[in-house]
């Protein structure tokens, strides 16, 4: 068996790079990809947990699906936020929102 | 036999963790957003081999099902619909102060987070030393929809609100487009000097 | 028997794949001419058409309700698979609560299907509240000059 350090590890870079995404980036869309990054961190660590730790192995896996399934529920309403950010900002950067009416002028 | 499967097992372990790290960097840092949006699907079909080492099958194949198939789906059409995203100037960050910033509060969570991977004794608050390694789906099934059911509504219910924001902010959308048209300083409501014209001339 | 032991064949048709598409980028480069390279060469083939704009153009707004349908089709079917694929013994309870748990995935996706129209601005609907805003400005025009 591979001992349980190398998956926190693991998880553990997962979550940094994701974090880093998170907070440096100014386009919207790869901040969501950082969150989704940190969000597989999150899942390794849980089974990984879960697994050694045996009374609990299912306990972890189901709260893994629910994990799963709750991802998919706020990328699908992040991306629907951004869409609108777009449409009213004219961009989808985070640095600096600018009104559409100061670009075009009208 | 048994040397074989730990070494077997290490060297995959080794294999799929720089596979991952490599794409979740691409995917970050790759200057073009299309491909790094194919990069991080490619990272989350990756991270499927790590539930085969960790003997979760089910997962595996949700996690392919939802994050390769949907997710990863999703965030290359949202690409595609914001073409300004596509802009490589988003790139660079203005100052350097936020950068400084940010890369601050990231290594605050790294560390943090370094402790709870690194220094935190988990094998030894573990209620029990052996590992069960059953396979069989059932288990998780009765614990999930046997005696845990009421996660599975609250699933629901939250995907239930997602889809109804969606559209209501879809539909917000829709009256900021309407407004150029119809509203009342829109552009239709004033008269038209050019279509004016024609129309005295006919008359 | 440990679960990977199962998949070598996956990772042996992985890299079969990864080396066959190494292989024939590599053998292609080996065998295409090496020509100078400019812009006429690179851009878009369209056949007797000069190419307009970049390729990478804005899809309309309203194809990602789509998707977010899709996306909760997967995760209703991968709960769905959870059920369907283990040896659980179905109980009442357990009836009742599958029921109840497609019944609130059908309410989300029978409302989103029932606002779809209301989520776009279709070209017909555009056209005329165009048309009917010009036959009013028309109208007003017409009654301040009388």
């Amino acid at each position: 068996m591979i001992p349980l350090s190398w998956y926190l590890v693991l998880a553990f870079i997962l979550i940094g790079l994701g974090v880093y995404g998170m907070m440096v980036k100014r386009n919207l869309i790869r901040v969501l990809i950082g969150a989704e990054i940190i969000g597989n961190g999150v899942t390794i660590a849980l089974v990984a947990l879960a697994l050694y730790n045996s009374p609990f192995t299912f306990t972890g896996q189901g709260l893994t699906i629910i994990i799963i399934a709750i991802a998919a529920a706020h990328t699908a309403l992040a991306m629907v936020l951004m869409l609108m950010y777009h449409r009213r900002y004219g961009t989808v950067d985070l640095g600096q929102p600018v009104r559409q009416e100061e670009i075009t002028g009208v | 036999m048994q040397g074989f499967e730990t070494l077997f097992e290490q060297v995959e372990f080794i294999l799929l963790a720089g596979l991952v790290l490599i794409l979740a960097y691409l995917a970050l840092e790759h200057e073009d957003i299309v491909y790094a949006a194919f990069f991080f699907g490619m990272m989350a079909s990756v991270v499927a081999g790590f539930y085969l080492l960790l003997e979760a099958p089910f997962i595996a194949g949700m996690q392919i099902a939802v994050y390769t198939g949907g997710i990863s789906a999703l965030i290359i059409f949202g690409v595609l619909l914001l073409p300004r995203a596509q802009d490589s100037t988003l790139e660079v960050f203005p100052t350097s102060r936020a950068k400084r910033i940010g890369v601050l509060i990231t290594s605050v969570v790294m560390i943090l987070s370094g402790i709870l991977a690194l220094l935190f004794p988990w094998p030894e608050s573990f209620v029990s030393e052996n590992i069960n390694l059953s396979q069989n789906l059932e288990e998780l099934a009765k614990w999930l929809w046997g005696s845990h059911g009421i996660y599975v509504q609250m699933t629901a219910l939250i995907i239930l609100t997602a889809l109804v924001g969606a559209v209501v902010i879809m539909k917000m959308e829709k009256a900021e487009r309407l407004e150029p048209i119809k509203g009342e300083f829109g552009i239709e409501a004033e008269t038209h000097p050019a279509y004016t014209e024609t129309q005295e001339e006919e008359q | 028997m440990r679960l990977f032991i199962d998949f070598i064949p996956v990772l042996i048709w992985a890299m079969l794949a990864a080396v066959l598409v190494i292989v024939m980028l590599f053998a292609s480069w080996v065998l295409r001419p090496h020509v100078l390279q400019n812009s006429e060469k690179t851009s878009t083939y369209e056949c007797g058409e000069e190419p307009i704009g970049p390729a990478r153009v804005s899809f309309p707004y309203n194809y990602l309700t789509y998707t977010i349908l899709f996306l909760v089709v997967d995760v209703l079917g991968a709960f769905l698979w959870l059920l369907s694929s283990s040896s659980l013994r179905f109980t009442e309870i357990t009836v009742w609560q599958f029921i109840l748990f497609t019944g609130i995935f059908m309410v989300g996706i029978w409302y989103v299907i029932k606002r779809l129209p209301e989520t776009y601005l279709s070209g017909s609907e555009t056209v005329e509240l165009y048309q009917k805003a010009r036959a009013s400005s028309k109208s007003s025009s017409a009654h301040e000059e009388a």
